[in-house]
């Protein structure tokens, strides 16, 4: 399905479009508070994007450092090319374990990979504990977006799930409630589990360590209970050292919900006594990403989420209408990478206003990036036949001024004269829902003359 | 070819040209913001309450007098045998520690910008111990508190940690329409004492 025709289906409950326009911005007017109380913030962009970039450039390298002094520190590290591999790992190593209850942190990578799914079909159960996730866990979704997982879902939608699924009682959705008895429900899970999964927010390779972060503390409640802990990551999650953690760090928080840090940044180096920890190092379509110069900076994201919640489109068309795992601007830059064919209307999902590059804390230029990718679709898959020839039209209008101003002076009187059924028929979206303006008797040109002639 | 040859092959072959890494110069960022004030502040803002103290002994009287039902408490501060209720030698598996209700414990340093509070594998008989205890209480001395992260992870240098954590505030969540609730799986609340040197 396209965007489009998936966003309608969002927007069809009215109300709920609002809300979670105006929820999400609200998030971005928090960044934006807690962004501009940092002195030298620019400068922390323009670092954290140079280190990226410097990252991408030695890439291999740091690849082999931080396999090294993982090993070093008692971790075993595995490889996987595809997500189908990652997946198989990721089993092996709990049936290694005889694990059989595996708690999960949020992770878009395994997100990505589909590991859920995988893994459930094989027999092992897997909880996501993050309460955003845990929520479209139950509801049998994807989440709609990377940091705030059930954006999508009004209150008393969570209330009946719960009730549903976890047995509690009504309550008109008080958040304080259903997030209590979400505790009491993951807090056996935590306990019982075999195994922990987690994602990497960072990964360093002078140490071998990587960062992982949360506000609930899901994380750290599943791998220090849980005698074996997997952690997932891309090869993009690479810095060089420990010390560029203070930079991603500083951005991170500030970028994803306004907040000065999350409560926890837990750096893991080393397995407690007697626990195994694993990584999974993942390619998944990355160095595919890698060998396109227009397109790798894409691989600087650090999953704040910042560009879906400044975006006027990301915000009234809701995540799942992108279709992928990542949505909104940044999804829409790495998703037709992966599938041209299948996310070819991503890139079209934009106004092209750039504010989704001026709020990335690695500074990658999207909305660049956005109108490269239509260039690519626009010649490598086909088009809407109205699309392409109105697309000619205008192209054929605006290189001819005669032709311009002619086609101009009919338009401006049709807007005037004829009925409005006959105006915003069909063919013409932007009639759909809208009033077109009344038509102005003179062009700019016509209006730009008189003025000169009259002062002079 | 395996994985991981093939992972680097082409990592290696699909890189751009050498970009020199950035150098961190750390005054551009210098606001010159009263550093205790400045973390008092964060703290408060992440969900976290800064009280004072005079000496070890003073945060215990005070956290018990803030936590007068609390049946399970552990700290690891020195002299404190009578406020512990458990014995943490004796503790076999982490899941043992559920019920801990208040848990005190030293941390070297904090960072003004943002009310992040280190605590290392060095401080922690157990690593889940600030995540499972209901109340969290951590103590600190006010001359340890850095401007922003680039000089925490300055003191982190030489420090070989197997396992730390930045906590700021007790544990919270946002996920159900965007209210915040504090107490998600973590800590329900975080006390933070300030100690003179």
């Amino acid at each position: 399905m396209s965007h489009s025709k998936a966003a309608t289906i969002f927007n069809k409950d009215e109300k709920k479009v609002n809300w979670h326009d105006k929820a999400l911005w609200f998030v971005r007017h928090k960044r934006d508070k807690s962004a501009h109380s940092v002195k030298g913030w620019e400068e922390l962009r323009n670092l954290g994007h140079g280190i990226k970039a410097h990252t991408l450039s030695n890439l291999d390298t740091y690849l082999i450092q931080f396999e090294e002094n993982a090993i070093k520190n008692g971790v075993q590290v595995h490889w996987a090319a595809d997500a189908d591999e990652h997946n198989k790992i990721v089993q092996s190593i709990l049936k290694a374990h005889n694990a059989k209850k595996v708690v999960k942190s949020k992770s878009m990578l395994t997100e990505e990979c589909h590991l859920n799914p995988f893994l459930e079909a094989n027999d092992i159960e897997v909880i996501d504990t993050d309460l955003g996730e845990r929520i479209v866990q139950l509801a049998k979704e994807p989440p709609s977006h990377i940091v705030l997982p059930a954006i999508h879902k009004k209150k008393e939608e969570v209330d009946v799930l719960f009730q549903e699924h976890l047995g509690t009682k009504p309550c008109d959705g008080d958040p304080q409630y259903l997030t209590g008895e979400a505790r009491k429900h993951l807090r056996e899970k935590f306990i019982q589990a075999d195994a922990a999964i987690t994602g990497v927010n960072f990964a360093v390779a002078d140490t071998g360590g990587f960062v992982v972060c949360t506000n609930e503390g899901n994380a750290d409640m599943g791998v220090h209970l849980a005698p074996v802990h997997i952690a997932c990551m891309g090869i993009e999650k690479l810095i060089p050292k420990q010390e560029h953690l203070g930079v991603f760090l500083r951005l991170l928080g500030r970028s994803a919900t306004g907040q000065h840090i999350t409560t926890y940044s837990s750096h893991f180096k080393k397995p407690r006594n007697g626990a195994k920890m694993h990584i999974v190092i993942v390619d998944n379509g990355r160095t595919e990403q890698l060998s396109r110069p227009d397109f790798r900076a894409s691989l600087h994201c650090i999953r704040c989420g910042a560009c879906m919640n400044t975006c006027p489109i990301y915000r009234r068309s809701g995540g799942h209408s992108y279709d992928s795992t990542i949505p909104g601007p940044i999804g829409s830059i790495l998703s037709p990478g992966k599938d041209l064919k299948k996310h070819s209307t991503l890139p079209f999902a934009s106004t092209l206003c750039g504010s989704c590059s001026d709020v990335c804390p690695v500074k990658i230029d999207i909305h660049t990036q956005l109108y490269k990718w239509r260039q690519i679709i626009t010649k490598e898959t086909p088009q809407p036949f109205i699309k392409k020839t109105s697309m000619k039209m205008m192209g054929n209008i605006f290189s001819k001024p005669s032709q311009f101003d002619k086609v101009g002076k009919v338009a401006r009187w049709s807007l005037r004269n004829l009925p409005k059924g006959m105006i915003n028929s069909k063919p013409n979206v932007w009639g759909k829902a809208r009033d077109l303006p009344l038509g102005p008797k003179e062009s700019f040109e016509d209006w730009y003359k008189k003025r000169n002639k009259d002062e002079q | 070819m395996s994985s991981r040859d093939y992972i680097l092959k082409r990592a290696k072959a699909n890189k751009p040209e050498a970009i020199a890494l950035p150098k961190i110069d750390v005054s551009v960022f210098d606001d010159s913001r009263n550093i205790l004030s400045e973390f008092t502040l964060k703290v408060e803002t992440a969900g976290g309450n800064v009280f004072e103290a005079t000496s070890d002994d003073d945060v215990i009287s005070k956290v018990k007098s803030m936590f007068p039902d609390g049946k399970v408490n552990f700290s690891t501060l020195k002299h404190t045998k009578n406020f512990n209720t458990l014995n943490i030698e004796k503790i076999n598996k982490p899941h043992d520690l559920e019920d801990l209700d208040v848990l005190v414990l030293e941390s070297s340093f904090g960072v003004a910008e943002n009310g992040a509070i280190w605590v290392a594998d060095s401080q922690l008989p157990m690593r889940v111990l600030p995540f499972i205890a209901k109340h969290l209480v951590l103590v600190l001395n006010k001359d340890s508190i850095v401007t922003f992260m680039h000089q925490a992870y300055k003191k982190l240098s030489s420090n070989d940690t197997d396992f730390g954590v930045f906590i700021s505030g007790p544990s919270k969540t946002a996920d159900i329409e965007q209210s915040l609730v504090i107490g998600a799986h973590g800590a329900l609340s975080l006390s933070v004492f300030l100690k003179e040197n």
